[in-house]
C-alpha cells in the first residue's frame, strides 16, 4: 500500500501520452508472485500494476517499457503482443520499499530522522472492531490505547505519556489532510496507512496541535487497471470476557442479616436472580463491505460502501453505522493533479445506561425480575423475609431490568467529510499543493422518560391515582447538534539534489484551521403522546409543555499558521531535518496568541559507510535523534464571561433574571508547551530478517495549566486556569520483529514492543490549586486527587486511605493514619490521613504479535499487556446496605468463629475509599486470534480472490483484577472514571467468520 | 481547472493578508463577555445583579441540605431521619454533633455565604457604573444588596463567630486584599459591619407595601428594622431590640398559623422576608428543599431527612395547633388530602418543607420565612422583659400564644417569663432554622441538648468550626474556632 502512495507520486510527475496499442502483462518476483503497485513506463504512457501484479499500458510493440518499483532493480524490457511476464529482483536495500508520510508530504523511511510508526491495512483491518485506533492496540511501541468494547466509544489514546491534566489529552488525527478528533466514522476497511508521528521532530510542523502526538490517516485510492470488486462479510458473537461471581440468595440473606443484626432476610429463598444474566444477552455484530474501484489513464476511483451492525451484549442496545467514501484522482494535465475525497458517515444508536451493570451486580438476587403480579420486582422485604411486592425497602437500588426496559433513547448522526487537494508542478523540482478539507457534523437524539409509569414501578402497592396530578405523566427530550469545521492549506515544496551527493527539500506553507461554533439545541416536553408517531405534530404550539429549551452555540476556533521544513541529506548517509512552525489561536488573549514552534533532528545512516560495507548481517544501522516544541492549545479558556440564569421569583409569578460574575481570570492564559528530546535506533539484521529499533525520550509540558483557586472567601467559586504546573514523561521503547521463510510454502513471523515511560508532575508554582477530586463514585468518596500535594506523582494518581485489615474483635475495617497507627472509619482525618496509592497509567504496555502462512492457510497471534496501573473496584467500594456481595465475600467474611477470614464483618456504612478497593490493573491479554484460508481459485475467473476466516477477538486474558475487566477507560479523564470500575462496559470476548471476496 | 487553483490560492492569500491579528479575533458566544458590560446598562439589567443574590438563597449549598444540617439536625429539635445507614454525607454527625472541619455541612455554609456576598459586592460595584439605569432604582438596588449582605453576614457570625469581611471585590494580584479575605475579625467587628449595612439598607429601602405584587420578596424597610433588632437582640442590646420592632410596621399577626407554611400563606400580612420558591413551570425553588425533608419509604416521598425530634414534640403544650401544623406524623392525612401511610420510615417530617402540589420536585414552592412578625412581637417581649418592662412582654407573648389557641401564660416573674418566651420561640419557630442558635444565644444549649440526649461541650459547639479549607488557605493568618 505504502508502495501505492509512492507510485502515485511518481505519476504525477511523468507525462502521460495516448498512443499505441494495449500491451497487457504481469509483474513478478522471482518467486513467481505478482508485485503490485510497480510502475511501468512507456515511451508514451505509463500504468501501474494492480494487486496481482497485472498491468495494461498504451505502447507500441518493440517500445521500451521501464520497470520500476520501490526495493525492486528497475527492468527494462521490449514490449511484445503476447502478455508478458516481467520478473524484478528485490534490491538489496529492502528499507529503500518504504516511505512513511510526514505532515505536509512524504519520506523515504530510510531518510527521515524522526520516530514514526506506520501500519499497513491489512494490521488494522485484522481485528473485527469499530475503531481503528482500538485494532492497533498493542501494535506500535509508546502508544497506549484504552478502549472499551461499548459500541461506539472512542479509544483514548496516549502517545509517549500523558502531559496534561485539564487540556485535550486525544492526538491531533489527520484524515487525508483534515484535522479532527474522532475517527469513528472511518471505516476501517477504507484505511490503507496508519502513521503515528511520535517524537516532537515529527510533531512541530503540527505546532499548537501537535503535542498529544498526531495520527495520519490515508484512505484507499483506485489502482490497477480495470474494476476490482472487494466484498468482505463478517458476523461475530460476543459475551463478556470474563464475569464476577455474585452472592445467591440465601448466601445473599445470611450476609445481609449478619450486617444488619437482623433476621430480615429468610434463609431459604424461593427466588435467585442472575440480575448480570437478566440484563445481557450474547451480543452479535456484523460487517459487510463492498468496494469499487480502478483506474484509467487520467483518474483513479475508489467507491466504498461499508455497513456495521452490531446488538450489544447489554439488552436492547443497539448500534448501526452506514459509511460510504469515495477518492478519485484526476490528472488534469501533465503538471495538475486534483484528487477529491467525500466520505459519509450515518450513525444510528439506541444507547441504554451503563449504571444498569452496577445495579445488576448490586441488586440483591432475592428480588424476582418480575413478580408473579407481572410487576417489576423491587427491594422491599415482607415479614416472612422474601421480597414482595410490600414490606420495607431493603436498599435504594433500582430494577436493573426495568431500568433498562424504560430507558428510551435514540441517537442519529451524520458526519461528511470531504475535500479537495489541488498538485501543481511548477517546475519539475517546485510542486504547489493546495489543499481544502470540510468536515460537517450533524446529530440529533430523542430521549423518552415514561415518568408515570417509572414512578408506578418503583413501588408495586402504588396506584395510578395516586400519582400527583401536576406532575409530569412523560417528559420527551429531543437534541440537535451540529458544526462545520474546515481547514486550507497551501504550500510549496522544493525537492533538489545538487552535485549528486546534496539532496535538498525544502518545504513552505500557510495554514488556516476553523473548528467552527458548535450549535446544540435540547428542548423537554412534558405529556407527549404516548404514540412516538404523533411526536411532532403538524401546527400544535407546544408552548406550554415545554419544561427545559437550550440554545448554545460554542465559540469558534481558528488558527493561522506558517510553516517551514528543510530536510538535507549528504552522500544518503548524513540526514538533517529542521521544521518550524508558528500558530497563532484566537482561544487566547491578543498579546498571547501567537508561538513558534521549532525543531530539528539529525541521522546517520551507518550502514551505508564504506566501512560497513563488509560487515557482515547487519543489513541496516540507523541513528537518529532530535528535539522539539510542541504546544496544546486545547485548553481550558479564560474569557472572563457574565453568570446567568441565577433568577428568581419575588413574590409573584415573574422569573426574574439574574446575573454576576463568578470569576477571577488571568490574561496571559496560553497554550501548554511541551519540549522533548528523543534519540532512536533502527537496526536490519540477518538479511533483514529481524528488524527493529530502540528509542527513548525525555519530554516535559513546562505550563501545565491547572486550576487555581480563589480564596474561599471570595466567594468567587469558578477557579481560574493558569500555568502553573510541569509534567515529564521519559522512556524508551523497544520494537523487534523477526520474519522468516521455512520452505516456499511455510513463512512465519514473530515481533513484539515494548514501552516504558514514568510520568510525574515534576513541580508547581506558587499557587493554591482547586483540588481535582476525581474518581468520584457518586456516594461522597472520591478516589482521585490533584492538588498541591501531587507534585512528584504521577498524573491520574489515586488518593485515599490505606486499609490495615480489620479488628479480629470485631470484624471492622482498619485503616492507617499518617502516624502509622489504625483506626476505624470515624476517627480517620481526611485531611492528614490519605495516601497517594499509585496512578491508573500504567509504567509499561507491551505488545507481541506471532503469525505463520502455509499454503494458503494464514494464522496470525496479537496480545497486549500493560503493568504498572492501578485500578479501583468502585461498584465494590459503592455497595451500600441492603445491596449484593459477591460470592468470594459471602463465603469468607469474618465472623466470631472465622476471626481469621479473608473479609472484614459486614457493614452498612458508606465504606471510605480506601485501598481495599484498589487492586492492581497489570493485565495480558491475547487481542486477536485470526486463521483465514485462501481458496484456491484461478486467477481468471469471475471470483477471483476467497479468504475465509475465523477470528477470536480477547479469547484469553490473565488479570490480577476480581473484577470485569482491568482496562477502563471510562469516560477518557485520567481525573474522571478512567481506570474505575463503576458503570463500565465489561471487555468482551468475540468469534468472528468472514470472507474476503475480490471480483 | 486552473481557474480553480489559482482562485483557491487568492482565497487562500486573502485569509492571510492585512493583519491576521484580527482575524483571529472571535466573539465569544456561549457565554456573555464582562467586556459587555453596556449591555447592562439600563434598569432591568442593573436588577438583574440584585436579583442574582435572591437566587443564591435557592441553591442548593445556600439553604438547601447542608443548612438542614447545620441548623435544624443539629439541635434539639430534629433528627437526622431517614434510613439508619443513610447518613446523607455527614447528617450522622451533624446531628451527634461530632462533626469536624471537613465536614460538608459545616464547610458548605461556609462557601455558600461567601458565594452570595460576591453577588452583593459585584452588585453594589455594578450598578453604580450603569448611569443609564433610573437613579432611584440604583439606589434601592443598591441597598437591598446591603441588606442581603448582612443577612449573610449574620448567618455566617451566628454559624462561625468572627469571620472575613470582604467589604468590596478583591483584587487578585493585590496583597492588602489576600490579607482581607484570609483574616477573620472578631464577632464584635462582624455585627459593627453588619449594623453599618443595615443602616444603609434602611435609608434607602421603601416599605414592603410599596413594592408591587410581583416584587414582595424583595428587601424592604420592615425586613432591615426586623433584622437589626434580631442582630441587637443577639449583642443583648435590648433598648435597641425595642425601638427597632417598633419601627417594623405595616405587618400583622394572621389568625390560622398553618396557613403560613402553605402556597396561600405565601408573603402574607406576617410575612416580613421569605425565601421564595415556584414549583409551577419554570420552577424555580429551594433545591432539594422539600425533596430531602420529605417522608421516606414506602408511600413517601422523599429522602426522609430532619425529622422532629420527641423533644419538640414534648414542648408543645396540650391543645396547641402549631404542633400539627409543624409536624406531620405517620399514619395522618394532610391538609390537602394526602395519607401519610404508616409504612414510612420515620415516625414524623417536618410539615413546614411539605409542598402539596409540588411533593417530591426538586424545586418545590415552599418558601422559607426568614422573618416574620410573630418573631419580631417576641423578640420585643423578650428585650422588654430584659428590661424589666415584664407585664408588657407577657401581653406579647399571650398575642402569640393566643393564635395558637392556647390560653394565657401563668408565667409572671422576670425569670418566668423569660423561660416562657424561650420556649415560645422554639415552638412558634420550631423547624425555621432558628433554634440551634437560639440555644447558644440564650445559653440554654447544654441543658436542652442534655434533654435530647446529645453533649453539648460549652466553649465549643457554640460555634462551628471553620471549613478545613479556608484554614489551610489562610496559611496562619486565621485560627480555627476552639476544640476543633
Amino acid at each position: 500500500m505504502r508502495n501505492f502512495i509512492f507510485s502515485f507520486l511518481a505519476l504525477i510527475l511523468l507525462p502521460a501520452y495516448m498512443s499505441g496499442q494495449v500491451i497487457k502483462g504481469k509483474v513478478l518476483d522471482k518467486n513467481g508472485i505478482g508485485i503490485p503497485g510497480a510502475i511501468v513506463v512507456s515511451p508514451s504512457s505509463n500504468a501501474d500494476t494492480d494487486f496481482d501484479g497485472n498491468f495494461n499500458i498504451n505502447a507500441s510493440v518493440g517500445d521500451v517499457l521501464k520497470v520500476s518499483m520501490l526495493g525492486f532493480e528497475a527492468v527494462s524490457v521490449k514490449a511484445t503482443v503476447n502478455p508478458m511476464n516481467i520478473t524484478m529482483l528485490e534490491s538489496e536495500d529492502t528499507a529503500l520499499r518504504e516511505v512513511v508520510i510526514i505532515g505536509y508530504g512524504t519520506r523515504k523511511k530510510i531518510d527521515n530522522t524522526t520516530a514514526i510508526t506506520s501500519l499497513k491495512a491489512e494490521e488494522i483491518s485484522r481485528t473485527k472492531v469499530l475503531n481503528a485506533s482500538q485494532a492497533i492496540q498493542g501494535k506500535a511501541a509508546g502508544v497506549q490505547v484504552v478502549s472499551s468494547d461499548l459500541p461506539g466509544s472512542s479509544p483514548s489514546v496516549i502517545i509517549r505519556g500523558l502531559g496534561t491534566a485539564l487540556g485535550g489529552r486525544t492526538p491531533l488525527y489527520i484524515v487525508d489532510g483534515m484535522p479532527t478528533e474522532n475517527i469513528n466514522n472511518i471505516n476501517t476497511n477504507d484505511i490503507t496507512s496508519y502513521e503515528i508521528l511520535k517524537d516532537a521532530s515529527a510533531l512541530a510542523i503540527y505546532g499548537t496541535r501537535a503535542a498529544n502526538g498526531v495520527i495520519i490517516i490515508t484512505t484507499k485510492k483506485g489502482k490497477g487497471d480495470g474494476v476490482t470488486v472487494e466484498v468482505e462479510s463478517f458476523v461475530g458473537f460476543r459475551e463478556p470476557l470474563k464475569k464476577v461471581k455474585m452472592a445467591g440468595s440465601n448466601k445473599y440473606s445470611y450476609y445481609s442479616n449478619s450486617a444488619l443484626q437482623t433476621t430480615t432476610f429468610s434463609q431459604d429463598q424461593p427466588v435467585n436472580t442472575d440480575w448480570f444474566d437478566a440484563i445481557t444477552r450474547t451480543g452479535s455484530y456484523t460487517q459487510n463491505n463492498i468496494s469499487v474501484s480502478g483506474s484509467t489513464e487520467n483518474i483513479k476511483y475508489f467507491f466504498s460502501l461499508g455497513n456495521y451492525q452490531e446488538k450489544a451484549v447489554l439488552n436492547g442496545l443497539d448500534y448501526n453505522r452506514t459509511t460510504f467514501r469515495n477518492n478519485n484522482e484526476y490528472k488534469i494535465s501533465k503538471k495538475l493533479t486534483l484528487n477529491q475525497n467525500f466520505s459519509f458517515g450515518l450513525t444510528n444508536s439506541n444507547p441504554k445506561p451503563l449504571s444498569a451493570f452496577t445495579n445488576a451486580y448490586k441488586q440483591s438476587p432475592i428480588i424476582p425480575v418480575r413478580f408473579s403480579t407481572g410487576q417489576y420486582g423491587v427491594s422491599f422485604v415482607g415479614n416472612d423475609g422474601f421480597a414482595g411486592t410490600t414490606g420495607s425497602s431493603f436498599n435504594n437500588v433500582g430494577n436493573p431490568v426495568a431500568q433498562l426496559d424504560f430507558f428510551d433513547e435514540e441517537q442519529k448522526s451524520i458526519i461528511l467529510q470531504g475535500g479537495l487537494k489541488l498538485d501543481y508542478e511548477i517546475l519539475k523540482s517546485l510542486k504547489f499543493t493546495s489543499q481544502f478539507n470540510g468536515e460537517y457534523y450533524t446529530w440529533k437524539n430523542y430521549n423518552f422518560e415514561d415518568t408515570k409509569n417509572i414512578w408506578l414501578a418503583a413501588d408495586p402497592s402504588r396506584t395510578e391515582s395516586q400519582y400527583s396530578t401536576t406532575a409530569n405523566v412523560n417528559l420527551l427530550t429531543k437534541g440537535r447538534n451540529q458544526y462545520f469545521n474546515w481547514n486550507l492549506s497551501n504550500y510549496v515544496t522544493y525537492n533538489e539534489v545538487f552535485g549528486d551527493i546534496h539532496d535538498i527539500e525544502l518545504t513552505g506553507g500557510i495554514e488556516t484551521s476553523i473548528k467552527g461554533a458548535r450549535e446544540q439545541l435540547t428542548i423537554s416536553r412534558k405529556n407527549v403522546n404516548e404514540d412516538s408517531n404523533y411526536w411532532s405534530l403538524s401546527g400544535v404550539n407546544e408552548v406550554g409543555n415545554v419544561t427545559n429549551y437550550t440554545d448554545e452555540v460554542f465559540n469558534e476556533t481558528k488558527l493561522a499558521s506558517y510553516f517551514g521544513r528543510f530536510q538535507y541529506k549528504l552522500m544518503d548517509r548524513y540526514l538533517i531535518t529542521g521544521t518550524i512552525r508558528r500558530d497563532g489561536s484566537s482561544n487566547f488573549g491578543k498579546d498571547y496568541r501567537w508561538g513558534t514552534f521549532p525543531a530539528f533532528g539529525l541521522g546517520w545512516v551507518v550502514s551505508k559507510e564504506d566501512f560497513m560495507a563488509n560487515v557482515k548481517g547487519i543489513n541496516l544501522l540507523k541513528l537518529r535523534g532530535g528535539w522539539g516544541k510542541l504546544g496544546n492549545q486545547n485548553v481550558p479558556l479564560n474569557n472572563q464571561a457574565y453568570s446567568s440564569g441565577l433568577s428568581s421569583y419575588l413574590g409573584g409569578s415573574i422569573l426574574y433574571q439574574g446575573t454576576t460574575i463568578n470569576s477571577q481570570v488571568d490574561p496571559s492564559l496560553s497554550w501548554e508547551i511541551t519540549e522533548e528530546a528523543s534519540a532512536g535506533l533502527d537496526f536490519e539484521l540477518l538479511d533483514s530478517r529481524l528488524k527493529g529499533s530502540f528509542d527513548v525520550y525525555d519530554k516535559t509540558t513546562t505550563n501545565v495549566i491547572l486550576n487555581t483557586k480563589p480564596y474561599i472567601t471570595s466567594g468567587i467559586s469558578n477557579s481560574s486556569p493558569a500555568h502553573v504546573g510541569e509534567v515529564s514523561n521519559k522512556g524508551y521503547e523497544v520494537a523487534l520483529r523477526w520474519d522468516d521463510k521455512i520452505t516456499d510454502n511455510l513463512s512465519y513471523w514473530v515481533g513484539g514492543n515494548f514501552s516504558n515511560n514514568t510520568n510525574e508532575l515534576k513541580s508547581l508554582k506558587d499557587a493554591t490549586l482547586a483540588p481535582i477530586n476525581g474518581g468520584g463514585l457518586g456516594n461522597g468518596q472520591w478516589t482521585k486527587l490533584l492538588d498541591n500535594t501531587s507534585i512528584g506523582k504521577p498524573l491520574g494518581s489515586f488518593y485515599m486511605y490505606e486499609y490495615a485489615g480489620f479488628d479480629p474483635e470485631n470484624g471492622k475495617m482498619l485503616y492507617y493514619t499518617a502516624a502509622g497507627t489504625t483506626v476505624f472509619q470515624d476517627a480517620l482525618d481526611a485531611n492528614k490521613d490519605k495516601k497517594y496509592t499509585g496512578s491508573i497509567l500504567p509504567s509499561s504496555t507491551y505488545g507481541v504479535t506471532l503469525g505463520a502462512n502455509y499454503r494458503n492457510f494464514d494464522l496470525s497471534v496479537d496480545g497486549y499487556g500493560t503493568s504498572g496501573a492501578k485500578v479501583y473496584n468502585g461498584k465494590k467500594a459503592q455497595r451500600f446496605s441492603g445491596e449484593n456481595i459477591e460470592e468470594s465475600v459471602a463465603t469468607n467474611f469474618w465472623t466470631l468463629n472465622n476471626t481469621s477470614a479473608s473479609n472484614p464483618a459486614p457493614f452498612n456504612q458508606v465504606p471510605v475509599a480506601s485501598t481495599y478497593y484498589l487492586e492492581s490493573g497489570d493485565f495480558f491479554r491475547v487481542n486477536n486470534i485470526s486463521l483465514g484460508y485462501k481458496l484456491p481459485l484461478a486467477e481468471n475467473s469471475f471470483l477471483n480472490y476467497c479468504r475465509i476466516y475465523v477470528n477470536a477477538i480477547n479469547p484469553f486474558i490473565t488479570q490480577k483484577f476480581s473484577g470485569f475487566s482491568p482496562e477502563l477507560n471510562g469516560n477518557g479523564d485520567p481525573y474522571g472514571s478512567q481506570g474505575i470500575e463503576l458503570d463500565a462496559y465489561p471487555t468482551l470476548r468475540s468469534l468472528v467468520i468472514g470472507a474476503n471476496l475480490k471480483f | 481547472m486552473k481557474k480553480i487553483y489559482i482562485s483557491m490560492f487568492v482565497l487562500s492569500v486573502y485569509f492571510f493578508s492585512g493583519c491576521s491579528n484580527d482575524y483571529l479575533d472571535v466573539d465569544q458566544t456561549e457565554s456573555i463577555s464582562t467586556k459587555d458590560i453596556a449591555l447592562f446598562n439600563n434598569d432591568e439589567g442593573a436588577t438583574t445583579f440584585v436579583t442574582a443574590v435572591y437566587s443564591k438563597f435557592l441553591e442548593w449549598n445556600m439553604t438547601s441540605f447542608s443548612w438542614i444540617g447545620v441548623s435544624s439536625i443539629a439541635s434539639d429539635d430534629a433528627d437526622k431521619g431517614s434510613s439508619p445507614g443513610d447518613t446523607g454525607s455527614d447528617k450522622d454527625v451533624m446531628d451527634a454533633l461530632t462533626y469536624n472541619a471537613s465536614s460538608p455541612s459545616t464547610s458548605e455554609i461556609f462557601s455558600a455565604n461567601y458565594e452570595g456576598i460576591n453577588r452583593c459586592n459585584q452588585a453594589l460595584n455594578i450598578v453604580p457604573q450603569l448611569d443609564k439605569a433610573n437613579p432611584a432604582l440604583r439606589t434601592r438596588l443598591l441597598a437591598e444588596a446591603k441588606f442581603l449582605r448582612a443577612f449573610m453576614y449574620f448567618t455566617l457570625v451566628k454559624t462561625y463567630g468572627g469571620v472575613p469581611i470582604i467589604d468590596h471585590l478583591p483584587n487578585p494580584s493585590s496583597d492588602e486584599d489576600r490579607i482581607m479575605q484570609l483574616t477573620r475579625k472578631t464577632t464584635a467587628e462582624v455585627y459593627v459591619f453588619i449594623e453599618s449595612d443595615l443602616a444603609d439598607a434602611i435609608a434607602a429601602l421603601p416599605n414592603k407595601s410599596e413594592y408591587a405584587a410581583s416584587e414582595k420578596g424583595r428587601a424592604s424597610k420592615g425586613a432591615a428594622y426586623a433584622l437589626l433588632a434580631k442582630v441587637n437582640l443577639y449583642q443583648k442590646k435590648w433598648q435597641k431590640v425595642v425601638d427597632n420592632c417598633n419601627l417594623v410596621t405595616g405587618y400583622s399577626i394572621v389568625s390560622n398559623y398553618a396557613s403560613m407554611f402553605r402556597l396561600a400563606g405565601e408573603n402574607d400580612a406576617e410575612s416580613i422576608f421569605e425565601i421564595q420558591g415556584t414549583g409551577s413551570v419554570p420552577a424555580k425553588g429551594i433545591q432539594g428543599y422539600s425533596a430531602t425533608q420529605g417522608a421516606r419509604g414506602a408511600g413517601g416521598w422523599g429522602w426522609g431527612f430532619n425529622t422532629p425530634s420527641q423533644s419538640l414534640v414534648n414542648a408543645y403544650e396540650l391543645g396547641d395547633v402549631r404542633k400539627n401544623a409543624t409536624i406531620i406524623f405517620a399514619g395522618t392525612t394532610l391538609y390537602d388530602g394526602r395519607i401519610v401511610p404508616t409504612t414510612v420510615e420515620n415516625p414524623r417530617y417536618n410539615y413546614k418543607a411539605y409542598s402539596s402540589a409540588y411533593t417530591d420536585a426538586w424545586e418545590s414552592d415552599i418558601n422559607i420565612k426568614y422573618l416574620r412578625y410573630a418573631e419580631v412581637v417576641l423578640m420585643k417581649a423578650e428585650a422588654l422583659n430584659e428590661l424589666d418592662q415584664t407585664p408588657a412582654a407577657i401581653l406579647l407573648l399571650n398575642q402569640i400564644r393566643k393564635r395558637a389557641e392556647l390560653g394565657n401564660t401563668t408565667a409572671a416573674s422576670k425569670a418566668d417569663v423569660r423561660i416562657a418566651i424561650w420556649k415560645e420561640r422554639r415552638v412558634e419557630m420550631a423547624f425555621e432554622h432558628d433554634r440551634f442558635f437560639d440555644l447558644v444565644r440564650t445559653g440554654q444549649a447544654v441543658a436542652a441538648f442534655a434533654i435530647d440526649g446529645k453533649t453539648f461541650v460549652a466553649g465549643k459547639h457554640e460555634v462551628f468550626p471553620l471549613p478545613q479549607a479556608f484554614i489551610t488557605q489562610a496559611n496562619g493568618l486565621s485560627t480555627q474556632n476552639l476544640g476543633y
